[in-house]
């Protein structure tokens, strides 16, 4: 257990700058601050948190209870942000009060200005976090949102499309879409979901891999799709199929977004009154 | 919109009023509105659980948690009328303002307006959101609480691990009462106002750290922000998790929950130092803040009762005193009753 706590914990530091800064403020406050209240909250919650969080008993007990996976969270509880945030702050305080004391000595009004040193300080915090960090923009699982839902427009247009008021559908979507599909529209069924695209949980249903078949075989489609009672099926128009959908009873329902939309007539859809 | 903005600016500030006499500090309004939301989150995960749990109806937590809300308005506003403090004092500083000091806080306030922006501009494609938002839609479409599974929409025995923080129904909440879909709630509207919540409290920590505010507060705001901006050096951050999945109840843990915390242990040991009498509606906001760690997600439990803990311990052997623990304990022992539950009935 100590080893995987050792392990999120690297891995929770990535590049390890920003929690090397915040050790440091640390040992700049455990030096400077005065005040108790800040030294119990900034200094020694994070000592003992730290600690117990390397405790291998403690690790044992929480991984035992909540599982190892969430561990990590307990770094949450130290105040990185705040804590490196103030000691910045105390940083510039104390060269702005030097800078003061030493041009007080020089003119004979006693009389200074910020200046420049001090925002040069700042400037120079700043550029530290900066390079120390990473823009939290420019995180791949980031892009331009299609929509107000934030969920990909092909996803609305086709969930749109296939609703039925008052009762719900149950259709099979490609793997890129299955995570967006019941956010947005919950009364659209789906026979798997997310739960395959986490490779870690091992899930394995034979009509996804038949819908994730690089060719996809109709011959091998068409049954899985009749006994998972879908209405509708929704497959990429760029794949290749072996066989025409509508060979098999399908009928194109429509087609959008680069996905074409099957009705599987065999399932009967009633609309209720 | 305009109910949101009632249900998650408008009421909050009200019932935050009963908190007015525990800190009379910079930023007043924004005390009321995060400490007065944390009650009604506290209550919402008090009054749902239970009905979760005995499989009732969505509709039926609606109606109670709008009784909730409506006893918690009238009696915030009768304790103001009565305490005199049923306005808004707005702070009277007085103090002009440097133009050094006004440039930093126009700084501060472009970087916050940017990753307000942000979120609403960008999406996060987050496979969890897969299971939390899709709980929302569900409950506010189906009427039931935890009992489809939210990849298939298959119906389920109740998943009790993640009932016990119902967060997501908390969003079905806002979505039902508003007429939005619980998606939008979840993915536009909330990021924008969790994201706001967490820096009022980053500020109210700064004003207390700083009580002479001016360029130190606004100075500390923005290494705040930038840490918070380039503080995605890895998957786990709270950081990531604040501006990426706001509107998942792990991130409002992380940025929300426990900096409110650490804000109130702040307050409390600032009254241990000057020996004053600690307030006991500051309890009863830890007490809330320990149940919103629980309604967020079931580690909170864990989490709350560590910070607590060990702050607490840290300050009665500074401080000498040891009287406050006491009270300190029993604002955790929600947490120590969800724990218990979630060991008895999780599988």
């Amino acid at each position: 257990m100590w080893i995987e706590a050792v392990k999120l914990f690297r891995e929770y530091m990535g590049t390890g700058l920003i929690v090397v800064w915040f050790l440091v403020s640390v040992i700049y406050l455990w030096v400077h601050e005065k005040k108790k209240y800040v030294r119990v909250l900034f200094l020694y919650m994070p000592v003992i948190l730290l600690l117990l969080y390397f405790n291998p008993l403690f690790a044992e007990l929480v991984f035992g209870v909540a599982g190892g996976e969430i561990y990590y969270r307990i770094i949450w509880l130290l105040p990185i942000t705040i804590v490196i945030a103030y000691t910045c702050v105390c940083i510039y305080g104390d060269m702005v009060r030097k800078h003061n004391d030493s041009a007080r000595d020089r003119t004979p009004e006693g009389k200074v200005k910020k200046g420049l040193p001090s925002i040069a300080a700042v400037v120079c915090l700043g550029g530290l976090i900066v390079i120390s960090g990473s823009f939290i923009y420019d995180n791949p699982f980031f892009h331009k949102a299609e929509n107000l839902y934030h969920v990909p427009d092909s996803v609305v247009h086709i969930c749109d499309a296939i609703n039925v008021p008052g009762r719900e559908v149950m259709a099979v979507f490609p793997l890129e879409l299955v995570q967006y599909v019941r956010q947005y529209s919950p009364v659209t069924r789906m026979p798997y979901g997310r739960e395959m695209t986490v490779e870690r949980w091992n899930y394995y249903n034979p009509l996804c891999e038949a819908m994730e078949a690089e060719v996809i075989d109709m011959e091998v489609l068409a049954p899985l799709v009749k006994e998972a009672e879908c209405h509708y099926v929704v497959l990429p128009t760029a794949r290749k199929k072996i066989g025409k959908p509508e060979d098999y009873g399908w009928i194109l329902f429509g087609e959008t977004d680069g996905y074409e939309v099957y009705r599987e007539p065999a399932r009967e859809l009633t609309i209720p009154e | 919109m305009l109910i949101l903005g009632v249900l998650l600016i408008g009421i909050p500030v009200v019932v935050g009023g009963i908190f007015s006499c525990v800190e009379d500090m910079r930023g007043k309004l924004l005390f009321r509105w995060v400490s007065g939301q944390f009650l009604l989150w506290a209550g919402f995960q008090v009054i749902s659980v239970p009905l979760i749990i005995r499989g009732q109806d969505f509709g039926r937590l609606v109606w109670a948690f709008w009784l909730y809300m409506a006893a918690l308005m009238l009696f915030a506003l009768g304790w103001g009328i009565r305490r005199g403090s049923f306005l808004l004092h707005v702070d009277k500083e007085g103090k002009a303002k440097q133009s050094s000091e006004l440039i930093l806080w126009g700084i501060c306030a472009a970087m916050l307006l940017f990753q307000l922006v942000q979120a609403v501009r960008l999406a996060y494609a987050d496979g969890d959101d897969a299971y939390y938002v899709a709980i929302s839609a569900s409950t506010q479409d189906s009427d039931t609480m935890y009992l489809r599974v939210p990849y298939t929409g298959e119906t389920t025995l109740l998943n009790f691990r993640h009932s016990l923080a119902p967060f997501p129904i908390w969003i079905a909440f806002l979505a039902k009462v508003s007429g939005m879909s619980a998606v939008m709630v979840a993915q536009t509207v909330l990021p924008v106002v969790l994201i706001s919540m967490s820096y009022a409290i980053f500020y109210l920590i700064g004003a207390k750290l700083f009580p002479e505010g001016g360029g130190q507060l606004a100075l500390y705001m923005i290494f705040t922000e930038l840490l918070v901006l380039f503080g995605d050096y890895s998957f786990y951050t709270a950081e990531n998790f604040m501006i990426a999945r706001s509107r998942q109840g792990k991130a409002a843990l992380g940025n929300i929950v426990i900096p409110f915390l650490v804000l109130l242990l702040l307050l409390l040991m600032k009254r241990l130092q000057e020996e004053q009498r600690v307030p006991v509606p500051l309890y009863l906001l830890v007490g809330a803040a320990a149940v919103t760690g629980c309604l967020c997600s079931t580690l909170g439990a864990l989490l709350i009762c560590m910070a607590v803990g060990i702050a607490g311990l840290s300050a009665a052997v500074c401080y000498k005193k040891f009287r406050f623990l006491l009270p300190l304990a029993a604002c955790c022992m929600p947490c120590v009753c969800y724990a218990l539950l979630y060991l008895l009935l999780a599988d």
